[in-house]
């Protein structure tokens, strides 16, 4: 009784806040992927990577985190853990304070406490198909669909790139420095696309190739490689 | 004026809606949890870590988290429940099988352990590939050879459920079923599977006394076995190498999980409570009775195979006569009022596939 009163009294203020809200400045992500340099297609389109090897995408889902913003002055970060999917492309909307900004940060996967304290939700929630079952642990970067060059059974590629304990930790920071330097104002919107370019994710600081690695499954010497290339793959297209 | 109107109106809304809130009922009953405490048991030490910390410890968790643990239905068959594999008339390990049965007449690749004490690790499975006791039966549910079932489809049965949604509103306070709050409420009847109540513990706490044979066989359990079998647990919940030759299904054990060649062939100390009900033995169930476990300690450390554990450096040379002793010690470890409680088993018949 006290506590739903409680909860009521606190909509009732979450929502006078709320109005407020919308005079804060707005800031919102839109990740943009590539392969071959076009949109990626789920499913159907065929693309090349540097080894000349044909394949296609079934499915690309990778959790970020721990978003920073830095300015001269101000930093602003939000800890709230995302799962994004390449066959959803909607935008994260985040309000932001006011200030200049030229950089910003985030986390290819999930923090190591949060893969070893029981069960979670929303975003984390095992339901995802994001949590490793028989070696506890989220997958940080799962990359599906098929290769003639594969030579797993029915030509797939499987790369579940994930692990948090030492030394296979494959949580990558990631480091972007925006072309010019954002201001934000109350009541501005701003949008930042940034670009994932999958070309990269083959053939960046190490060579992955479809022939010799169609299946990466567990946490460990192969996992590292294929995150070190994480950070190639990330560029900011443009800010609107 | 116009401002005062509007707060007065603010105001009204808001009185409204708490006494809307206050008066409505979802229909599955009233939420008034009652909570439990844990009870470490006298002379045990504090578990490692809190598992209850963010899973507050209540009856209606309890038993919620027991009714999903003997619910066949859980399974893609409907036939395998974690009861199935876990009984409690065995310490809650399988009866007399090396392997379990899981969906579909296929078999586990592991030998089912006794669940007791789980507060107490802080991995679990024989490599410890599962790094807390929620997330734990995420993996009985949706392996292939176990439960055979997925999550969303688990969750669509239970909020198909109305005893189920009734359950969780009395254990969560609304009847919103999510993969989180089940995973916590088996947590919450798992982690309550606590044996401290053997003739062995009566005698450490000055209530009963070992016949000669039990002391003598307790003499040689320290001095043989109590170095990976510590007491009071009966385990330190390392990852070791036994002794035990590779299987066929090349399982490495904690290997699987670091990758690390120096891993191969570890497997977690098990618990030796309630073993006199939990056989077959080790990894893959591959010793069926005490006496061969000992036979196997004895045979193994006269041959000191490569990679065996340095607790086991020296032979362990015992006779006839002191082997016996040793397993009737073993035997002071069962605790009947854990394999046969009324509180941890089923509430009603319960039928075992064999
Ligand atoms: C088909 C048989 C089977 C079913 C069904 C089953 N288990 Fe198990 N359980 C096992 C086996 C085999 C292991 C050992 C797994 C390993 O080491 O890889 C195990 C291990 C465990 C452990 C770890 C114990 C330890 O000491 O490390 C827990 C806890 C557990 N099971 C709970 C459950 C729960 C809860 C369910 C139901 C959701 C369940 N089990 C269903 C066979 C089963
Ligand atoms: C080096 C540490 C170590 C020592 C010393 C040791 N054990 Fe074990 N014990 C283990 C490990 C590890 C396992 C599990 C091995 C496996 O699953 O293959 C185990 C398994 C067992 C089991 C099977 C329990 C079950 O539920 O499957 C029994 C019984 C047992 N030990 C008894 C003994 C006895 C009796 C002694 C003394 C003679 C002893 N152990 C000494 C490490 C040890």
């Amino acid at each position: 009784m006290i506590r739903s009163l409680f909860k009521k009294i606190c909509s009732c203020i979450a929502f006078v806040l709320l109005c407020n809200l919308f005079s804060y400045a707005q800031v919102s992500f839109k990740f943009n992927i590539t392969a071959n340099g076009k949109p990626l297609l789920l499913n159907d389109s065929s693309y090349t990577n540097g080894f000349n090897e044909a394949y296609q995408v079934t499915r690309l889902k990778y959790y970020i985190s721990n978003i920073l913003f830095k300015g001269d002055d101000v930093m602003l970060f939000n800890e709230r853990v995302l799962l994004m999917d390449a066959g959803n492309t909607d935008s994260i909307v985040f309000p932001s304070s006011n200030g200049n900004y030229h950089s910003l940060d985030f986390t290819i996967g999930v923090d190591s406490a949060l893969n070893c304290s029981g069960a979670q939700d929303e975003a984390l929630d095992p339901l995802n198909g994001m949590f490793w079952t028989w070696n506890s642990g989220y997958i940080f970067f799962k990359l599906e669909g098929y290769s003639p060059a594969s030579k797993a059974d029915l030509g797939r590629i499987e790369h579940h790139v994930g692990g948090y304990r030492f030394p296979n930790n494959v949580a990558r920071r990631i480091t972007l420095p925006f072309p010019r330097k954002l201001e934000v104002k109350a009541g501005s919107k701003h949008t930042i696309i940034v670009n994932i370019d999958l070309d990269k994710y083959w053939k960046g600081i190490s060579d992955i190739k479809i022939a010799d690695q169609a299946l990466l499954m567990t946490p460990g010497r192969l996992a590292i490689k294929a995150a070190d290339n994480f950070q190639g793959m990330f560029s900011i297209k443009s800010i609107e | 004026m116009k401002i005062k109107v509007l707060i007065s109106f603010f105001l009204f809304i808001a009185a409204a809606l708490v006494f809307i809130s206050a008066t409505n009922d979802d229909g599955y009953g009233p939420y008034a949890p009652t909570p439990l405490k844990f009870v470490i048991p006298t002379g045990w030490p504090k578990p490692p870590t809190d598992i209850f910390a963010k899973n507050k410890l209540t009856e209606e968790g309890f038993q919620l988290g027991k009714k999903l643990f003997y619910d066949p239905r859980l399974s893609s068959d409907k036939e395998i429940s974690c009861a199935s594999c876990h009984q409690p008339f065995a310490g809650f390990a399988t009866f007399d099988h090396d392997l379990s049965h899981g969906v579909l007449n296929t078999f586990t690749t592991r030998n089912a352990p006794a669940l007791m004490n789980l507060a107490w690790m802080t991995a679990y499975h024989w490599d410890g590939g599962i790094n807390h006791i929620e997330v734990q039966p995420l993996s009985p549910l949706t392996a292939p050879n176990e439960m055979g079932s997925a999550l969303d489809t688990v969750l669509l049965f239970l909020k198909a459920d109305t005893s189920y949604k009734r359950l969780f509103k009395k254990a969560f306070g609304d009847a919103n079923i999510t993969s989180q709050r089940m995973l916590k409420a088996l947590a919450q009847f798992t982690g309550s599977l606590i044996t401290a109540n053997s003739k062995y513990d009566r005698v450490m706490n000055g209530r009963d006394s070992f016949s000669r044979f039990e002391a003598n066989g307790y003499k040689h359990f320290k001095v043989h076995c109590a170095s990976c079998h510590k007491e009071p647990l009966f385990t330190d919940n390392s990852f070791r190498n036994n002794g035990r030759p590779i299987n066929r299904f090349k399982d490495n054990g904690r290997m699987m999980i670091t990758g690390l060649a120096g891993d191969s062939l570890k497997f977690k100390v098990p618990s030796l409570r309630n073993v006199q009900y939990s056989y077959p033995y080790m990894h893959d169930g591959s010793i069926f009775s005490v006496p061969q476990v000992v036979d196997h300690y004895m045979k193994v450390t006269a041959a000191q195979p490569k990679g065996l554990d340095s607790n086991l450096g020296s032979p362990i040379k015992l006779t006839p006569l002191q082997k016996n002793e040793l397993s009737y010690f073993l035997y002071t470890l069962t605790d009947t009022s854990f394999t046969k409680s009324k509180r941890f088993g089923p509430d009603g018949p319960v039928f075992f596939k064999h």
